[in-house]
């Protein structure tokens, strides 16, 4: 059975009593252990897409199973209690808290545990040790370059070893380097440590380091590529 | 607890406009403890009253006098028992800004209808032998160091007392017994006022004792039908009755003065509640981000309204700290007007909780937007 199944989803939003299609019809099965690509021009519904995935959205019409739960049907209380258990989100611009050091941005999703404060310590160390930023625990966002932060919002996404990970065009706003340590590091948390991962992007280079790519036009699927890794 | 550190953090934030919302909180809370010490202060002296001891004064003002010669007909009254009188003095020692309140009073009378007086039996025999003896408050001794032995000389203030200084002797420090006498007063001899006085036999108010308080209205009605139809008619009221007339003088002092609590009270909570809102805008992202890692709706809204109500009780704590240090006898030196005064206990709960109900309404609004975000829009918002 696949991790992730959209069936027939399509969202649409209102703006001034007119509906605007943003997607139509999909349906995808998604394994565990797949490092999805998700590519489109801007407005094909990529980051639509992403955002149902991540329970932070809804569908007009369709379901989204992932895993043994219909993500659709959960009320919002249920769904932020399910994003925390199963989703691990990193954004193109990092997001971080600028007045939380890199440890304590790290360890916000651990506040909503039930763990001690020595396991969550443990937990954030393991999560930024495998980012490579275990020296970096007490600086500010601000402190950091911005592959750095990037690093750490990767570790703030995998410290509470969700279920699937979702990155929203995670080298958007980063130089060729920082942006190359980044998929690195994202296929290693894929292999290495079998994370089921979406990603958004624009960029062929970063699609390539996926192992399945979908193509999204116009708020359709147009195509379904294997990359056989 | 986990969540307090990011409250702390998020408070800390703006530093500037952390410290400048507290700083308005603690003024409000300062300006309500303050106001209501003095109120409470107004009102502490009527409610300690005693409810055996009647004021007789002239029916026309407290500020004209009536003749000695109201005693006997006062004390022939049924349901009298004892007689004292009193007069204000109005001097002025040293410099008019030295104010308090000096009496000038029949003194065995006066100490037997005033048990709150308190003095050993050495000092009162003193004050009692000598005609120019004076006894004062322990707030009052404490306040420009006066000893038993001291001299103390007062300008005459009013014009009846003609235009020589008073000479007196300090023959004892009185603590008080209760609420109805405060500690910052002067007493001495009616006699040695009187002798000197331009219009000698007058006396200011009369104070009698009565055996049943129950009967207070008609003994009170019985004095006044006595003087009926004389040039010298007079009002008499119980003890609490004259006090809350005395507060009066100064007008509708519960309404003026929370008014002003109010106002105050009402513009610091648009001021806090604002910067709170002004502070949840500026966070729409960073919530949006807290949403998506899975922080429910309500932990949002507990960890906003936190932050304000943090911020709230740090500025009561410090308003409340402040009345408490400025806002008593010692430093204000008011005591003479306003017998009980200072931040009590019940003030400071009653101000805390001010600074509470500040917080929690405060927050409310910019507590309510942060829970009700929705997440897509938010993050959209920048991205």
């Amino acid at each position: 059975m696949a991790l992730i199944e959209l069936r027939d989803v399509t969202k649409s939003y209102k703006r001034d009593a007119i509906d605007i299609p943003v997607l139509e019809r999909v349906s995808i099965a998604v394994d565990a252990g797949d490092f999805l690509g998700l590519m489109g021009p801007s407005g094909s519904g990529k980051s639509t897409l992403l955002n149902l995935l991540a329970g932070i959205d809804r569908p007009t019409h369709g379901s989204i199973r992932i895993g043994d739960t219909e993500i659709s049907s959960l009320s919002e209380r249920a769904l932020a209690g399910w994003r925390a258990r199963h989703i691990g989100f990193i954004f193109q611009l990092y997001n971080l808290i600028p007045v939380l050091t890199a440890f304590e941005n790290v360890e916000l999703p651990l506040l909503l545990t039930q763990l001690s404060k020595k396991q969550r310590r443990d937990h954030v160390m393991t999560a930024l040790g495998i980012v490579g930023l275990g020296e970096r625990e007490k600086h500010y966002p601000r402190q950091l370059s911005g592959g750095q932060e990037q690093r750490v919002a990767i570790a703030r996404a995998v410290v509470t070893d969700p279920t699937l990970l979702l990155a929203d065009e995670p080298t958007g706003d980063l130089d060729a380097k920082s942006a190359g340590e980044v998929l690195t590091l994202l296929q290693r948390l894929n292999q290495e440590f079998k994370k089921t991962i979406v990603m958004v992007t624009h960029d062929p280079h970063a699609a390539e380091r996926a192992t399945h790519l979908l193509h999204l036009e116009k708020g359709t699927l147009v195509e379904q590529t294997a990359l056989g890794r | 607890m986990k969540f307090i550190g990011l409250v702390l953090k998020s408070a800390r934030r703006s530093k500037r406009r952390t410290f400048l919302t507290v700083v308005s909180v603690a003024i409000a809370v300062f300006l309500y403890a303050s106001l209501r010490a003095v109120l409470d202060g107004f009102n502490a002296g009527a409610e300690a009253s005693s409810s055996t001891r009647l004021i007789t004064q002239r029916s026309t003002s407290l500020m004209f006098s009536m003749p000695t010669s109201h005693t006997e007909a006062i004390k022939a009254t049924p349901g009298v028992q004892d007689v004292a009188w009193a007069n204000w003095f109005g001097g002025i020692y040293k410099d008019p800004q030295n104010f308090f309140a000096q009496f000038a009073i029949d003194p065995e009378s006066y100490l037997r209808l005033y048990p709150e007086i308190l003095l050993t039996p050495e000092d009162r025999r003193a004050f009692l032998e000598d005609r120019t003896g004076t006894i004062v408050g322990d707030g009052l001794a404490k306040r420009f160091g006066f000893k038993v032995g001291d001299k103390i000389t007062l300008q005459v203030g009013i014009p009846v007392y003609g235009i020589e200084d008073f000479d007196f002797t300090v023959r004892g420090i009185y603590r008080t017994g209760g609420n109805a006498v405060d500690n910052q007063s002067m007493w001495f001899h009616w006699k040695y006022a009187d002798e000197r006085s331009v219009a000698p036999g007058q006396v200011g108010w009369y104070v009698a004792e009565i055996s049943n308080p129950d009967q207070a209205a008609q003994v009170s009605a019985a004095i006044d039908r006595k003087f009926e139809n004389s040039p010298n008619e007079t009002k008499t009221m119980t003890e609490q009755a004259f006090q809350s007339t005395f507060v009066s003088m100064f007008g509708n002092m519960n309404l003026l003065l929370g008014s002003i609590s109010l106002a105050v009270v009402i513009t610091t909570l648009f001021v806090a509640g604002n910067t709170m809102a002004m502070s949840v805008r500026e966070r729409t992202t960073e919530i949006a981000v807290m949403r998506t890692l899975g922080f429910p709706s309500a932990t949002i809204f507990l960890l906003i309204a936190g932050e304000g109500l943090l911020m709230a009780i740090v500025g009561g704590l410090l308003g409340v700290g402040l009345a408490w240090w400025l806002v008593n006898p010692d430093f204000l030196q008011v005591g003479a007007f306003i017998p009980v005064f200072g931040v009590n206990s019940t003030n400071v709960v009653m101000a805390l909780g001010l600074s509470v109900v500040i917080g929690v309404l405060a927050g409310l609004i910019p507590a309510t937007m942060a829970a009700r975000l929705r997440i897509v829009d938010a993050l959209r918002r920048v991205a």
